[in-house]
């Protein structure tokens, strides 16, 4: 069958998108394979499809558990039963059964953590995969040295003779990061496809404040003014908690969105974001990766991203649609002085170093620090990875630069903030890339009006309940 | 408000003779023999486990409130006192149908069953089978399956049996419409997603945490209707399956009643489960407060229980040490046998 005709039959698409086909296409020939493909632009059908061509499972290793739940949810709503996500979700014995039936699955969804078990290690090696997918592989860069240090082993696992290829994606990958991507997935001259990180549809505004309060009022006003359906990003619960209830108390239909919200609540949120009565979401980045809704309009940051890698991914959620939207970008003097804390604050200490050698000479399990509340569990996974690497020193050392370029990466996003010349072309080439062309109101600085990209609030009622919970169960279960 | 008066009325009914913390470890059902004794001696069932995941910093935010307002004062050791403005604030506060000994978290097993049931069956009558289920959690979407399945769901009349159901047994409670209008408006089916605790806060202008304890306690009433009368709600007897906790006691314990009921004594036990006695007595207390039938003459005579309740009333404390001096002639074991009977 024509790869047309099964793009049509699975997913109901006309034709590909750029690069889709090229990539499938070489991982038909066995290649290994590395897309980089702007956010929204159709990365996931690059595995998708050949879930369809093969008949052998396809491993996609996942970084975030909702995004993996989400990535099953979308699959199975496409019609595919035979998909499965293996982490830390699963009790023991769910766990067995699905270990047991692996080879059944055309699917199978992983987080690096599980996929480095022993049990799981064992099985997959008896196991022929038709193909190995790492989704938003710049994750292996980003989170593998200071965060999640098992993503730093995900080659080693693959690394035998006659292995099926293995495909990367991302959609913000410097050059440095394509790097790391190819080298700790011991990639096998790679074909890559790299797509210009740019999106034409997305106009970028910055707003400069004096005082860190202003910021909170302008967005108000700008909301109360403008058409979203729009997301606010702001770096803590408690902020997103704050900012969503001044704007609930002007009237405004709008949700906070955090890691702390119960499940039942972000699938609420999310239905109501969809469907469009709710407008405005207020989020830290939990929201964000994995929401599906493709007219988002306006992204607003309250507070600067940690990276630039983030930002792009945040702004990456608006215009999914292809139509004009708008990322606006705040800032107010000191701002990166947080953002530096932020960006900082759960690396290992020299102290924890110190620490860690004293359970060694004590022959006590460093582990226990983590028990013992001295250490978070984070910062003991990444100082734990990295003791058993090397020598404190180097340890303390490897710490040190980590710190140091963390708060390069906010040096970067300032210098992003501050420009004086087209902020486009200063992230675009941030990626290492040329800026191709530029939209008309490309930026804050090459000239923006927000009222050619985005509309007037239309004010509308929010529709209060009125309904009686009687009425309310009967017509949610039997209509009228 | 209703938050502040729970913690209130919980510091009242400790009276004193613990530390702020017990009345934390009590709503969030710490399993540990001190906590479950105080339930029985306080006889405060109907609060044990009703915040299972309640957060440390918003207890303490709540103390701090209650100390600021001045309704209780915080002495040295983490105790406490409640000032007269603190008792007068407990006068006139409506009471709540908390059933936590029976329930400990498990209503929400029955609500995540309920919903993904509801929205489930909202499409299927809509003809729209494609949605993303609200629960997420597989051991749930596997019950519901197997549920919906069982009960031929797709017989055309389901909708209408369920929402009879839903709608007698919710009927018969006497808790107020606005808790019932909590508790439906977190269901959602196709087109009409349910609402957030945000978003019911603001409606009902409560708190998020006091829309949550309406809510709970409403889900308790609820199931206790639905579980009273065998086969008077055929659907959501099944729904509300094993939710409700008959025999609550905890593993360990459950064990040590098995010998006890076999008629083994408590040295005995002790030596074939190779725990200290004084382990193997807090499981007897913790049976003896869970069991109706206890057999008490095990252990004392009348008079001995007479003595012990008089020397509460007379002392007005329930306090084992003080009660321990008035009654020297029984011990520590025979005296909180006594607490928990809660008479
Ligand atoms: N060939 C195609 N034709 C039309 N729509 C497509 C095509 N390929 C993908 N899409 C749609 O594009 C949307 C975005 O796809 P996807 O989630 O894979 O993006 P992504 O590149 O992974 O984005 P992100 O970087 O945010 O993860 C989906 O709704 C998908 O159905
Ligand atoms: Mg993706
Ligand atoms: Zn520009």
């Amino acid at each position: 069958m024509q790869l047309e005709e099964i793009l049509y039959k699975h997913f109901g698409h006309r034709s590909f998108r750029p690069g889709q086909k090229e990539v499938i296409e070489r991982l038909v020939d066995g290649k290994d394979v590395i897309a980089l493909l702007p956010t929204g632009m159709g990365k996931s059908l690059c595995y998708q499809l050949p879930g369809y061509l093969f008949n052998a499972p396809v491993l996609i290793v996942s970084p975030l558990l909702s995004l993996m739940q989400d990535q099953v949810t979308q699959m199975k709503l496409l019609g595919e039963k035979r998909v499965i996500a293996l982490n830390s979700f699963l009790n023991q014995q769910q766990k067995q059964y699905a270990l047991n039936y692996l080879h059944q699955y055309r699917f199978i969804f992983i987080s690096p953590e599980m996929l480095l078990q022993q049990q799981v290690k064992e099985r997959l090696k008896q196991l022929k995969l038709s193909l190995i997918v790492v989704d938003e592989a710049h994750c292996i860069s980003q989170w593998g040295f200071d965060f999640r240090p098992d993503y730093l082993r995900i080659g080693e696992l693959f690394d035998y003779e006659n292995r099926s290829p293995i495909l990367a994606l991302s959609a913000t990958a410097t050059n440095k990061v394509l790097g790391d991507i190819k080298s700790y997935l011991k990639m096998n001259n790679p074909f890559q496809y790299i797509h210009s990180v740019d999106r034409p549809n997305l106009h970028l505004s910055k707003r400069l404040f004096q005082h860190h309060e202003d910021k909170v009022e302008w967005i108000i006003n700008h909301v109360l003014e403008t058409e979203g359906p729009g997301i606010i990003y702001t770096q803590s619960r408690t902020k997103a908690e704050s900012i969503s209830n001044l704007l609930l108390n002007v009237g405004i239909s709008v949700a906070s969105y955090h890691a702390g919200k119960e499940t039942l609540d972000r699938q609420f949120i999310q239905q109501q974001f969809l469907e469009g009565t709710i407008k405005w979401i207020v989020a830290t980045n939990a929201f964000g990766m994995g929401v599906h809704k493709d007219n988002v309009r306006q992204i607003i940051h309250h507070t600067i991203p940690s990276n630039i890698a983030n930002y792009m991914q945040e702004i990456g959620r608006a215009g999914r649609d292809g139509n004009d939207a708008l990322a606006i970008l705040l800032y107010a003097e000191g701002d990166e002085h947080f953002a530096k804390m932020l960006a900082t604050d759960d690396l290992p200490s020299e102290h924890h170093v110190h620490l860690y050698e004293n359970y060694r000479l004590r022959n006590e399990n460093p582990h226990n620090m983590f028990q013992n509340e001295e250490i978070s569990e984070t910062a003991f996974r990444v100082l734990d990875y990295w003791m058993n690497q090397e020598t404190s020193a180097f340890v303390l050392q490897r710490l040190n630069k980590m710190r140091i370029d963390k708060m390069q990466d906010v040096n970067e996003m300032m210098k992003f903030v501050q420009t004086e010349d087209c902020m486009r072309k200063v992230l675009v080439q941030y990626f290492g890339q040329p800026l191709e062309s530029r939209p008309n109101n490309c930026c804050e600085v090459c000239g923006i009006q927000y009222d050619q990209i985005i509309n007037q609030r239309q004010i509308e009622e929010i529709p209060i309940e009125n309904n009686s919970w009687k009425k309310r169960i009967e017509s949610i279960l039997i209509g009228n | 408000m209703i938050f502040q008066t729970l913690v209130l009325k919980l510091l009242q009914e400790f009276n004193g003779e613990r530390t702020v913390s017990a009345v934390y470890h009590l709503l969030r059902g710490k399993r540990s023999g001190q906590t479950i004794q105080d339930v029985g001696i306080f006889r405060l069932h109907d609060f044990f486990g009703l915040l299972p995941k309640l957060n440390r910093k918003i207890f303490d935010d709540q103390i701090n409130l209650l100390k600021d307002h001045q309704y209780i004062n915080i002495l040295p050791d983490n105790r406490y006192k409640l000032t007269v403005s603190g008792l007068s604030r407990l006068k006139n506060t409506v009471k709540l149908s908390f059933d936590g000994w029976h329930y400990r978290g498990n209503e929400h097993i029955f609500f995540a069953r309920l919903s993904l049931i509801v929205q489930t069956l909202s499409h299927q009558r809509k003809g729209d089978m494609k949605f993303i289920p609200i629960q997420q959690n597989e051991v749930v979407q596997h019950w519901v399956k197997n549920f919906l399945k069982s009960n031929q769901f797709d017989n055309g009349q389901f909708q209408e049996t369920l929402l009879e159901e839903i709608v007698s047994s919710l009927e018969q409670l006497t808790n107020d419409d606005r808790e019932k209008t909590i508790v439906v408006k977190r269901l959602g089916g196709m087109k009409q997603p349910g609402f957030t605790w945000q978003q019911i806060s603001l409606h009902e202008n409560l708190t998020e945490m006091d829309v949550q304890l309406l809510y709970i306690a409403c889900l308790h009433s609820w199931i206790d209707e639905i579980t009273s009368i065998e086969g008077k709600y055929p659907l959501l007897s099944k729904i509300a399956h094993q939710v409700r906790i008959e025999l609550p006691l905890t593993d360990s314990a459950n064990q040590t009643a098995q010998l006890f009921k076999k008629g083994y004594s408590i040295d005995e036990i002790s030596i074939i489960r190779k725990l200290k006695t004084s382990t193997i007595e807090d499981h007897i207390v913790e049976l003896a407060m869970n069991d109706r039938n206890f057999p008490y003459q095990n252990f004392l005579n009348e008079k001995d229980v007479q003595n012990v309740l008089n020397a509460i009333e007379n002392y007005q404390t329930k306090q084992l040490k003080i009660l321990r001096e008035v009654v020297p002639n029984l011990s520590y074991f025979q005296l909180r046998l006594v607490l928990a009977r809660g008479d």
